[in-house]
């Protein structure tokens, strides 16, 4: 594999990370909000899944076509990005069941037309 | 207590609040209220018991290693997930766990419990910050880190009828949860190249190599990431959010401990895994978070200063004392970190105190505004009585707690001829402690003039059931009171300062914990030299204490302040004021630039 190969997956990872951050800043909807925060993340899984993929290696389960000790990626990893999706997931029900809960009391879901708290 | 005990304590430590969680979360509806309570309660003391056994425990026989599932390591690889205690750990645990006894306590009577899951989620919140203070494994702390927010993000929601609550929520949500992703994207990094998470582990593959652009990459994303919980310059935007408006037993957390414990990660992660490889350049993080760590303190506490809202003002306190936890912590050695664990002891106690007696004028009065509140609290002398004892021991009056730790504190300053940074400190701890006692002085005497900046509702919805309280249930005066009084022990006992330098110690030993964890080798705690306090030590407590007296005045007949210092002060203070603005689209946006800032300091330090 080349280097380029090598690197395009953890530069996506980066682009991910700072394009979501950037779409939260200039968000004027929370359900935006919450949707870029998934953009964010989605650079963890392109971050944990690329660590450790080889392209002759398969997934790490053993059988007679593929038996213990060939090749297979690690599965720590997708140990981690299971978790992390759970992660995920939670936070983003949490802020959308937030999100409802504003729109309730203020009218509103732009973060920018919500009163802001200091003065 | 034997070995095997020991080993059984470290996961039901875990386990005990978060079965009471699960117990709580389906039959609290049907529950009375004291029974419920009664099992918040009991998780929370069965957990102080159980963690100040193993911190006895470790003191003498050394590390407590639990691996779950029986997976012991093969050699020095770490196959399994350990809860690697040590005394700092185990005490850290039991501190938690009092904390949340004390709320516990405060929700007995009166509170509003609105929703039923209330104590259910202080249960899976004490869950999560015992196994983070506990665990041995780098990817464990992120789920329990995460765990954490969740259940603080629901918390802080508690009040889900008010609007600001729930946008209080939001900010720390948002904040909270891309910190978590930097943390994890650090955790990949050091992954992909140790493949190990054990921080031992870890520790032993770092070591071997000299750092290179992707440990300091990972470096940088995990301080960042805890910095954001840490409240750290300028990852601190979203606190004082979060914290005006979060319940009053929340707040005890919020501010006493869970701060604290996001710096604590950043400790522990530096000592076990980062300190071989790091220590060439060790001079140069030291100056970061010395600078951070200065830079907090200073924003915290003019923020603080220039706060009406109690509860903002004591969250803005919370960030200041951020800011000398980092740069306690940033001596990178074992008395800055004895300094920090002390302080963060006394400061969690009394901070506790202060928020839960805020919560009592609200409850009473239906505000949180010094203007509003002004005078009137003649009505309630113990409680403002608790308040200003709070503001004076937030300021290191002698025998409180803060001022053992500004002893212990001002040591490892002079240690390092850092006497600029101390000065600093004491400069900020007393403006701090002056803008408490100002509110507290006007609130109680009606004296002098309120604050007029920083943003207040004139009216808010108490905590309590009914409209508001005729009488404060005892129950919400014993919390401060006993708060106050531990208080007080911890800065009166040497034997507890003691343990924590000798902890400290073996905290900052990276071969005594690889040698336990890895290897299964456990020593009792080694010996460390302490000095009690001196004379000087306590002139020095008394002067900061007289300067935020001062400060305090100042603030109250500021109208007789010469009107040609105002154009000095006015317009940076309002551009200061004007960056905190509440919407978090900003607060990311500083962020952004936190991490960038603090990546290029770092490769341009290690270059």
């Amino acid at each position: 594999m080349n280097a380029w190969t090598l690197y395009f997956p953890y530069a996506v990872a980066f682009w991910l990370f700072v394009v979501g951050c950037f779409g939260i800043t200039q968000s004027r909807n929370l359900i935006h909000t919450v949707l870029c925060l998934t953009v964010v993340q989605s650079s963890t899984y392109m971050l944990l899944l690329s660590i450790d993929f080889h392209a002759k290696a398969g997934a790490p389960l053993f059988s007679s076509t593929n038996p213990p000790g060939s090749p297979s990626v690690d599965p720590i990893l997708h140990a981690l990005t299971l978790t992390d999706i759970v992660v995920g997931a939670t936070v983003t029900a949490l802020l959308l069941a937030l999100t409802v809960q504003i729109h309730r009391r203020r009218g509103t879901i732009d973060p920018q037309r919500l009163r802001p708290m200091s003065e | 207590m034997s070995a095997a005990t020991a080993n059984v304590f470290a996961p039901l430590c875990l386990a005990v609040p978060l079965l009471a969680a699960a117990l709580l979360a389906p039959f609290t509806k049907h529950m009375p209220r004291w029974l419920s309570s009664c099992i918040a309660a009991g998780a929370s003391l069965a957990v102080v018991g159980m963690s100040i056994a193993l911190a006895l425990y470790t003191s003498a026989h050394g590390p407590v290693v639990h691996w779950m599932g029986g997976w012991t390591p093969r050699g020095e690889l770490a196959i399994g997930i350990s809860f690697s205690v040590d005394a700092m750990g185990a005490g850290l645990s039991a501190f938690i766990a009092l904390l949340v006894f004390a709320a516990t306590v405060y929700t007995w009577m009166k509170f509003d419990l609105v929703g039923t899951l209330f104590h259910s989620l202080l249960m899976a919140f004490l869950g999560a910050m015992c196994g983070y203070a506990l665990t041995g494994d780098l990817f464990n702390m992120f789920v329990w880190f995460e765990l954490m927010s969740a259940a603080a993000i629901a918390l802080t929601a508690h009040k889900i009828e008010e609007a600001e609550a729930i946008e209080g929520a939001v900010n720390l949500a948002v904040t909270n949860t891309i910190a978590g992703f930097m943390v994890l994207l650090g955790i990949g990094l050091l992954y992909g190249r140790t493949d190990a998470l054990n921080l031992a582990q870890l520790g032993q593959v770092v070591a071997q190599r000299p750092p290179d652009a992707l440990i300091l990459a990972s470096f940088a994303l995990i301080v960042c990431g805890y910095f954001v919980k840490g409240a750290v310059v300028p990852f601190h935007f979203w606190l004082d959010d979060a914290h005006a408006v979060a319940p009053t037993p929340i707040c005890i957390l919020f501010s006493g401990i869970m701060v604290q414990v996001a710096l604590y990660g950043v400790t522990r992660i530096y000592w076990t895994v980062y300190s071989p490889a790091l220590s060439p350049h060790a001079h140069e993080i030291k100056a970061l978070f010395l600078g951070v760590g200065i830079a907090t303190a200073l924003i915290g506490a003019i923020m603080a200063y220039a706060q009406r809202h109690l509860k903002r003002l004591l969250a803005f306190s919370t960030v200041s004392h951020s800011g000398m936890f980092v740069a306690a912590m940033g001596l990178f050695d074992a008395t800055g970190v004895a300094a920090a664990a002390l302080f963060v002891l006394a400061h969690g106690l009394v901070k506790s105190g202060l928020f839960v007696c805020a919560g009592n004028y609200l409850n009473r009065f239906r505000s949180l505004d010094e203007n509003v509140l002004g005078g009137k609290a003649r009505e309630a002398p113990l409680n403002s009585a608790l308040f200003l004892l709070g503001g004076l021991a937030l300021a290191g009056m002698p025998p409180f707690a803060i001022s053992a730790a500004k002893v212990l504190y001002d040591a490892s300053m002079k240690d390092h001829t850092l006497f600029s940074v101390a000065a600093f400190m004491a400069f900020a701890s007393a403006l701090d402690a002056g803008a408490v006692l100002r509110a507290g002085i006007h609130i109680t005497w009606g004296i002098g003039k309120g604050q007029q900046t920083g943003y207040s509702p004139r009216e808010e919805e108490p905590e309590c059931d009914g409209d508001r309280l005729e009488k404060t249930p005892w129950t919400m005066l014993a919390v401060p009171a006993l708060l106050l009084a531990v208080a007080v022990w911890v800065g009166m006992s040497g034997v507890l300062w003691h343990g924590i330098e000798r902890a400290a110690h073996a905290f900052v030993d990276r071969q005594y914990y690889v040698a336990a964890v890895l290897h299964g080798v456990t020593r009792a705690l080694p010996r460390a030299p302490w000095e009690p306090r001196t004379a000087q030590d306590i002139a020095i407590n008394l002067s900061v204490t007289a300067a935020a007296i001062v400060f305090a005045f100042l603030g109250l007949f500021r109208d007789h302040v010469p009107q040609m210092l105002r154009p000095i002060f006015g317009p940076p203070l309002k551009q200061l004021r004007g960056l905190h603005s509440g919407i978090y689209t900003d607060y990311v946006a500083y962020m952004m630039f936190g991490i960038a800032a603090y990546s290029l300091y770092l490769v341009v330090a290690a270059r």
